[in-house]
């Protein structure tokens, strides 16, 4: 009798352990499948995703080698977010950003952005003080290529079944003559009921 | 007892050609293309993952210069829809693994007895080599 009590209560120790392990907050891999997966919203992996699909098609295209000077310069521009959700963009053009730079084709300035918002303010004020130290004319590298974009988003329902498209469009344009020269289109389309965990 | 018989007979059927959904492929008899295929060794953990998808071959080329590339072409051997997630890893020369914002778990949604190629492009010029990991969903 004392060994059957122990053992049920072993097992229900256990049982309670083992629950409380899973619904307790714990760390996962951003990286990895066991993120939630949102149908209204842009989740963490899609933003990677969308990055690493762009990125492989803009070295892909080779345009990159294109130009004059290796790496080549680029700025990020204008990244327009029409979906109705507020995002922030640089959780898609910092990876790609990132993503590019480790491949040593790209290198990005910070000291120059869309209507003067600098992303380093005070990289830009430290160049222009060092040029009016020294009595030279500032140097500043102009971007060869500028980075692009919108975000869109497509809704529809079917009685109680979701599905939401996240369209990642990109276009990397020549400053000097202004053509896009590479430009592409990523969709993440995700379908359910609710949210879940992990994919 | 027959009419039942009948009965459950179609309804099995019918159910199971639901199910059923492979693709039908076309393609160049005699293919052009001449990929510049990898030797490759497996590890195979989970059997039953092995049985629903094959390996067909792994081919890699060399993009942007330096950049190394990586194909793998796998096939769905079930007639149901599978989805499976992947991720490529990129080591280099001296066997350290590499590491990029991008370098994470994907999916890849695969009809019946179709077959897809995924493709990376390693994170650094550094990349030498590669391992594919491939998982159930």
């Amino acid at each position: 009798m004392k060994l059957a009590l122990a053992t049920t209560t072993a097992a229900t120790a256990l049982l309670l352990v083992g629950c409380a392990s899973k619904n307790d907050a714990r760390y996962i891999d951003p990286q990895g499948p066991q993120t939630v997966v949102s149908i209204d919203r842009i989740n963490i992996q899609d933003w990677n995703n969308a990055a690493e699909r762009l990125v492989a098609s803009l070295l892909a295209s080779g345009v990159l080698e294109r130009a004059p000077e290796q790496p080549a310069v680029m700025a990020v521009s204008r990244i327009r977010n029409n979906t109705q959700q507020q995002v922030d963009t640089d959780l898609l053009t910092k990876n790609i950003r990132v993503a590019l730079n480790r491949t040593g084709k790209v290198i990005t300035t910070t000291t120059l952005g869309p209507d003067g918002r600098v992303e380093d303010p005070l990289a830009a004020e430290v160049g222009s003080m060092q040029a009016f130290m020294s009595g030279e004319r500032q140097r500043t590298v102009l971007p060869f290529y500028t980075l692009s974009g919108k975000l869109l988003e497509d809704r529809v329902r079917v009685g109680n079944t979701q599905q939401t498209t996240f369209t990642f469009q990109l276009s990397l344009t020549t400053t000097r003559d202004g053509l896009a020269v590479w430009e592409d289109v990523q969709q993440i389309t995700k379908q359910g009921r609710r949210s879940s965990v992990g994919w | 007892m027959r009419l039942l018989v009948l009965t459950t007979t179609l309804a099995a059927a019918l159910l199971g050609a639901g199910c059923a959904t492979s693709v039908n492929t076309v393609s160049r008899a005699e293919p052009t293309a001449t990929p510049n295929y990898v030797a490759d060794q497996r590890v195979i953990t989970d059997a039953s993952l092995s049985r629903k998808l094959g390996i067909v071959s792994v081919n890699q080329a060399t993009v942007s210069g330096n950049l190394l590339q990586i194909q793998v072409t796998l096939e769905n051997r079930s007639t149901r829809p599978q989805a499976f997630t992947y991720k490529f890893d990129w080591i280099a020369q001296d066997g350290m693994e590499l590491s990029g914002p991008t370098t994470g778990w994907r999916q890849i949604q695969l009809q019946g007895r179709e077959v897809r190629a995924v493709s990376a492009i390693a994170p650094s010029p550094a990349a030498a080599d590669f391992r594919l990991k491939v998982r159930e969903n």
